[in-house]
């Protein structure tokens, strides 16, 4: 053994006796040649459409892919797998691939190995593609598809107006075109996609302590810095006051009114008027040191009295924004569309505040919005009820 | 022995839903053989043999349809339908109806003098053919003249109700997208159904509630001790729905019926009449007088509170006002009445100790309530749908499996879970996103843009008016130019008489239509839309359930020269240039596949739908049946997360908000309240002793399929509709079954048929709503000659608070016809006449 070990380390220390170095050098460029050919050849074969689906696992991906416009067109141009699922530059393409390490071992330890297996992590295995997507402005879609080579005119009358927009913010593909190769992993209980423009605005909003926001969507409260104690949460298009960041986490400070009838979890935005911007455990809502009354007085719609309550939380990081208004608009886009299949949408100021909950409620059954989505509608209307636009009547 | 006949009935469920699950594969292999070619021509319209059987959805059901020789020869009900409706049978009819509308036309003296015409002449029913683009360019010239003469004020676009189905072709879209990219009109607020109830709800329960999913009907079965209809006629009014029925609700029904004679559940029917339901079940019957269940439910209120039986805990938690409501009921209120069972008594006709017998069952047990839409289509309609909130409350079990109260089981298969699944979407209604109309102006000139829709004739009669209308005011515009699409306006509005001499201040009236309805014998341009079962479309299969979705493939081709409405409006709008804008590029089975494509990617894995070919082909695709739920379970269990929509978010027993608003005819907690005429000893009964009810036609949806001739065939009376009446009644006037009859009072008069039915008490006769209008000329007080009720009927609203319609307040008195015998003229088109 010892004897082995003292032959190889002379081999690679000694300098050569018999064969010339240029020769060696020659020798070695080539097999560096050859072995950077093998690479590459192994990297084109794992790069090519059989080998992806040579896995029966990517088998239904295929097929699901057929009859959209990306497997199937009149001028016959269709992507491959790698085309649009790793990216076309060296050392991503590395990364991706080292990555994908993971989905092989999955497929052969049968983590994915079904149809119904497979259908099980469909939201998450889309959600990592929807993230690098996200990460890099679906920066594989554009390769095709540019935003600066569209003629807006030639596309349907529907769609000019979004992808005019959608031009000027230069935004991500896959914001708005989910599913438009492979099936939509089941998102009943998961977010409307258009709020994905809200997370954007919110992410590039510039956070200054002691200035006012809006909540950008429904977060979690946090009694503690460290968001270990949970509060309660904070719902969409909340005007909130930051007042200072640490790390990841964000003071806020709230100031609302609520029933005194109850345990006062419900907060709203108003004095009387029943627009939910924040609900709280039981505990956080009775707590004294955390929540403090300001006024009291009595709703005369109602007889209740109402108490003007400030507190201050914690959040994570980030999610507030500017203005309300990227909220309202999709909230206007989402009420207009789902709330005149059936019938022409009511005026949206023909109703009050605490008429509109009573309304929708009776209504919402019929259309296809998630929990999320009636919530801020819901608050949509309110906002913009007769108690805030006194032009309709 | 409960557990064993709960296992039992456990097991029974378990199977039932097995059944659903392993059926439609089984059958669908039956389908393959029974309608080989279903589909296979659909949508291609390419001159090929289209023969062969055929899929279709209506508000009367699914079917399949076979096509011979390019006509429509036999309708079989949908293999999954286990309780389709008789009403199928007059589908044939309604597509080969005399009453088609064959070709464009437009009312004689219109045409020669337009807007200036004598409008005194509608109805004479004379009009002359013209070609599609003569219409059309009459029509947008006319909406060009209105925007620029009078602005949006001028113009109103009628509500849309129950359109034909389907979600592409639905027309009230194609009408508001079309008319709102060239200009704003006068638009409506409410409906005809439940027009107090959608009002009054929300400030009371928190919902409009007559459109909410409710208690599903296996866990009533399960938990139910008593089941109280309450002027509701499920039986009858399931047999239709708003898109494709599915006449789940019935298999239901029938367990009842069971459970009924088993003596498991008890279940009381409230109404003046013996309703097919009741007649159906089996069950019993508590007689009422008409329009007096406000103060036959405040004889129950006040048993159940000098009786303690009512839930105090139950109203100290989850409802308010109940303090400022007590004063009323015990007497000690303005009024110092107290509202004891024998008050009650002398008002609704129920003994009083029968109404303590009530109050005792009601609160003794689990006991649901299940409350019709005919009690609020009356004055104060509101009074009846709040007092049947109240008397829930004060049961307590609201939130309860089984009890508590409902206002819409006999609507859509309410009660029914949901599977879960996305339903279609529909063509667009709205303009898309920053498009503006060619009239930009929303100058109103200080009327109201929204006017709740039963004003609409009063708005014609006394424009300028300011009337008072659920807290706000509500300034009436004069408009001068009406559209009607889909809906039939003279079938649904009451009071005829007053209609033709308020439809004399319209310039112009246009009517787009697949059959000769009053509204389009009243209308100036008349456009002939085609029926559903002539083009290619897709509609969610059960409102409520979502049991999945049907595809309606068009069964022959547009009849005569009529034509889908989106073709019809995007005509319409191609003189303004506007055409591509209105239909985004697309044609018809480009829309159909985007909306069932935009369906099938919501559903996504959890739903999964095949591509929209396979669909197309088999005609359908069905979900899982849902989970059962609780109406208003969440609030129950956490009033203060979970709060009502009301202004407190409680159940409002007194409402503050109402109560400022101070109408004297809906104060701020419910209260019994005398009607401007009443049967049965109330006002104006000595003159006009009979309270005529019009209710949901059996036989038609609304006014849809009267002009269906074998359908009609089942149920008129020399040709007439029948007027139902008592034997003792018809005794005292001498009257035999199959008699002809002239119902009359000093509203209007109609000619009916006879029809004696021991169904009906004395004082209580029956003119189904839906009639076709045929007056014998243009000239008010014409004699109606087939009956439509609402010749008889009041126009009046139901209160300052909802201005709904009052259709149910209304007598009449009854005589045998001896006259001379005018020819039907409801039916059958106009007289076309050539011009000079």
């Amino acid at each position: 053994m010892k004897k082995i070990w003292r032959w190889l380390a002379e081999l690679f220390s000694k300098p050569s006796t018999r064969i010339g170095l240029g020769v060696l050098v020659t020798v070695g460029f080539i097999a560096g040649i050859l072995a950077w050919q093998g690479f590459n050849k192994a990297m084109d074969l794992t790069n090519t459409t059989e080998f992806c689906v040579s896995c029966h696992t990517m088998q239904g991906n295929q097929t699901e892919l057929k009859p959209t416009v990306h497997g199937t067109n009149r001028s016959g141009v269709t992507p491959g797998c790698p085309d649009c699922h790793v990216p076309h530059d060296f050392s991503d393409k590395i990364a991706r691939k080292m990555k994908a390490s993971v989905e092989v071992w999955s497929h052969l330890t049968g983590k994915i190995g079904t149809a119904d297996k497979f259908e099980a992590h469909r939201l998450r295995l889309a959600q990592n593609e929807w993230d690098r997507f996200k990460a890099n402005g679906s920066k594989e879609c554009r390769t095709c598809h540019d935003y600066s080579k569209m003629d807006f005119d030639k596309m349907r009358p529907a769609s000019q107006e979004p992808m005019r927009g959608a031009a000027e913010r230069d935004q991500s593909c896959m914001d708005c075109h989910k599913g438009i190769a492979h099936h939509m992993p089941d998102m009943k209980n998961s977010h409307n996609p258009a709020f994905d423009s809200l997370v954007q605005a919110a992410d590039s909003t510039r956070i200054q302590d002691g200035n006012s926001y809006i909540n950008a969507l429904p977060r979690e409260l946090y009694s503690d810095e460290a968001l270990g104690k949970a509060a309660g949460r904070i719902e969409i298009a909340t005007p909130l006051k930051v007042l200072k960041q640490v790390g990841d986490a964000q003071q806020i400070e709230l100031l609302a009114w609520r029933k005194s009838k109850g345990y006062g979890r419900v907060w709203y935005s108003q004095f009387g008027m029943n627009i939910v911007v924040a609900t709280l455990d039981k505990a956080t809502a009775q707590d004294k040191s955390l929540v403090e009354v300001l006024e009291s007085k009595e709703d005369p719609n109602t007889g209740l009295i109402w108490q003007k309550v400030r507190a201050v939380f914690w959040t994570k990081q980030g999610g507030v924004m500017e203005s309300a208004d990227p909220i309202w608009d999709v909230a206007r886009n989402s009420y207009q569309t789902s709330c005149s299949v059936c019938h022409k949408q009511p005026d949206v100021a023909h109703f009050d505040s605490n008429t509109w909950p009573g309304l929708f409620s009776g209504m919402v059954g019929f259309t296809n919005m998630d929990k999320d989505t009636q919530a801020l509608v819901l608050k949509y209307l309110q906002n913009h009820s007769s108690d805030f636009d006194k032009t309709a009547h | 022995m409960i557990n064993n006949s709960r296992r039992t009935f456990l097991k029974g469920l378990t199977l039932a839903s097995m059944t659903a699950l392993i059926g439609p594969s089984l059958l669908s292999i039956g389908d393959a053989a029974a309608a080989p070619a279903a589909g296979a021509g659909a949508g291609a319209g390419a001159g090929a043999n289209n023969d062969g059987w055929k899929m279709a959805g209506s508000h009367w059901g699914a079917f399949r349809a076979r096509i011979a020789g390019g006509k429509v020869v036999e309708v079989r009900a949908f293999e999954h339908d286990k309780h389709p409706t008789e009403m199928l049978n007059g589908i044939i009819g309604l597509i080969y109806s005399p009453s088609r509308i064959r070709y464009p036309m437009v009312r004689l003296d219109w045409l020669k003098n337009r807007h200036r015409s004598n409008t005194a002449e509608r109805g004479d029913n004379r009009f002359v053919r013209v070609t599609w683009d003569e219409a059309l360019d009459l029509v947008y010239g006319e909406m060009e003249r209105v925007q620029q003469t009078y602005g949006p004020s001028g113009l109103h676009t009628g509500l849309v109700g129950w359109r034909q189905t389907g979600q592409f072709h639905t027309c009230g879209n194609h009408m508001l997208r079309a008319v709102g990219m060239h200009g704003h009109t006068v638009t409506t607020a409410g409906d005809y159904s439940t027009g107090a109830g959608q009002v009054i709800m929300p400030y009371v329960l928190g919902s409009t509630e007559v459109y909410s999913q409710g208690t599903s009907w296996e866990l009533i079965l399960k938990h139910s001790k008593n089941i109280i209809f309450w002027a509701s006629d499920p039986v009858k009014n399931l047999q239709v729905g708003w898109n494709c029925e599915t006449h789940e609700s019935y298999a239901y029904i029938e367990q009842l019926k069971g459970k009924i004679a088993r003596k498991e559940i008890r279940v009381i029917s409230i109404d003046p009449v013996r309703s097919k339901t009741q007649n159906y079940l089996a069950c019993e019957k508590q007689y009422v007088n008409p329009m007096t269940d406000v103060a036959l439910m405040l004889g129950i209120a006040h048993t159940l509170y000098s009786e303690k039986l009512y839930n105090k805990q139950f109203l100290d938690s989850y409802a308010l006002g109940f303090e400022q409501f007590l004063p009323y009921l015990l007497g000690t209120a303005a009024d110092k009445t107290a509202k004891t069972p024998e008050w009650a008594a002398a008002i609704c006709g129920v003994p009083a100790a029968r109404i303590r017998e009530l109050a005792r069952l009601m609160a003794k047990e689990r006991t649901q309530l299940i409350f019709g839409w005919a009690i609020q289509r009356q004055q104060h309609g509101e009074q009846p749908y709040w007092m049947g909130a109240v008397l829930a409350a004060m049961l307590g079990q609201i939130g309860l499996p089984g009890g508590g109260i409902s206002y819409a089981h006999h609507y859509s298969s309410i009660g029914v879970p949901a599977s879960g699944a996305a339903m279609p979407g529909a063509f667009p209604l709205n303009l898309d996103a920053g498009k503006k109309p060619k009239y930009p102006s929303t100058d109103y000139k200080g009327y109201s843009a929204v006017i709740p829709c039963a004003r609409a004739i009063d708005a014609l009669l006394e424009p300028g008016k300011v009337i008072d209308y659920n807290g706000s005011k509500v300034k009436l515009p004069p408009y001068k130019m009406a559209i009607y699409c889909g809906s039939n306006q003279w079938h649904r509005q009451q009071d005829r008489n007053k209609m033709k001499k308020a439809f004399r201040a319209l310039e112009t009236v246009v009517s787009v239509d697949y059959t000769w309805t009053a509204t389009c014998r009243f209308a100036d341009i008349v456009l002939p839309a085609c029926t559903q079962f002539e083009r290619n479309d897709i509609d969610a299969y059960g409102s409520y359930s979502n049991r999945g979705v049907i595809a309606m493939h068009k069964l022959v081709d547009p009849l005569f020269h009529s034509r889908p409405d989106f073709e019809i409006f995007r005509e319409l709008t191609r003189r303004f240039g506007r055409d591509k804008e209105y239909s985004r590029g697309m044609e018809e089975m480009e829309w159909v596949q985007q909306l069932y494509e935009q369906c099938r990617k919501e559903n996504g894995s959890k739903f999964p739908m095949p591509a929209f070919a396979e669909f197309w082909q088999k005609g359908y695709v069905l979900f899982p049946k849902g989970k059962p739920s609780t109406r208003h379970a969440d609030f129950r269990e956490d009033a203060e997360i979970n709060a009502l929509g009301t202004p407190s978010g409680f159940i409002e027993i007194y409402s503050r908000k109402i109560a400022n608003y101070k109408y004297p005819d809906c104060p701020g907690h419910p209260v019994w309240l005398e009607k401007n005429e009443r049967s049965h000893g109330g006002p104006k009964s000595e003159r006009y002793p009979l309270w005529m009810q019009s209710v949901h036609p059996d036989k038609r949806l609304h006014s849809q399929m009267c002009d269906s001739e074998p359908l009609r065939a089942t149920y008129a009376i020399q040709g007439r509709e029948p007027l139902f009446i008592s034997p003792q009644d018809a005794k005292k006037r001498g009257i035999r079954h199959g008699d002809l009859l002239r119902v009359f009072n000093d509203r209007g008069q109609a000619l009916v048929g006879a029809h004696v039915s021991a169904d009906f008490p004395p004082g209580v006769v029956r003119l189904q709503e839906g009639a076709w209008y045929g007056p014998t000329g243009p000239e008010i007080g014409a004699l109606d000659t087939y009956g439509d009720p609402n010749t008889l009927t009041q126009d009046i609203g139901t209160s300052r608070l909802a201005q709904a319609i009052s259709a149910n307040t209304c007598l009449v008195q009854v005589e045998k016809y001896t006259g001379k015998v005018p020819a039907v003229t409801a039916f059958g088109g106009p007289k076309e006449v050539k011009p000079k």
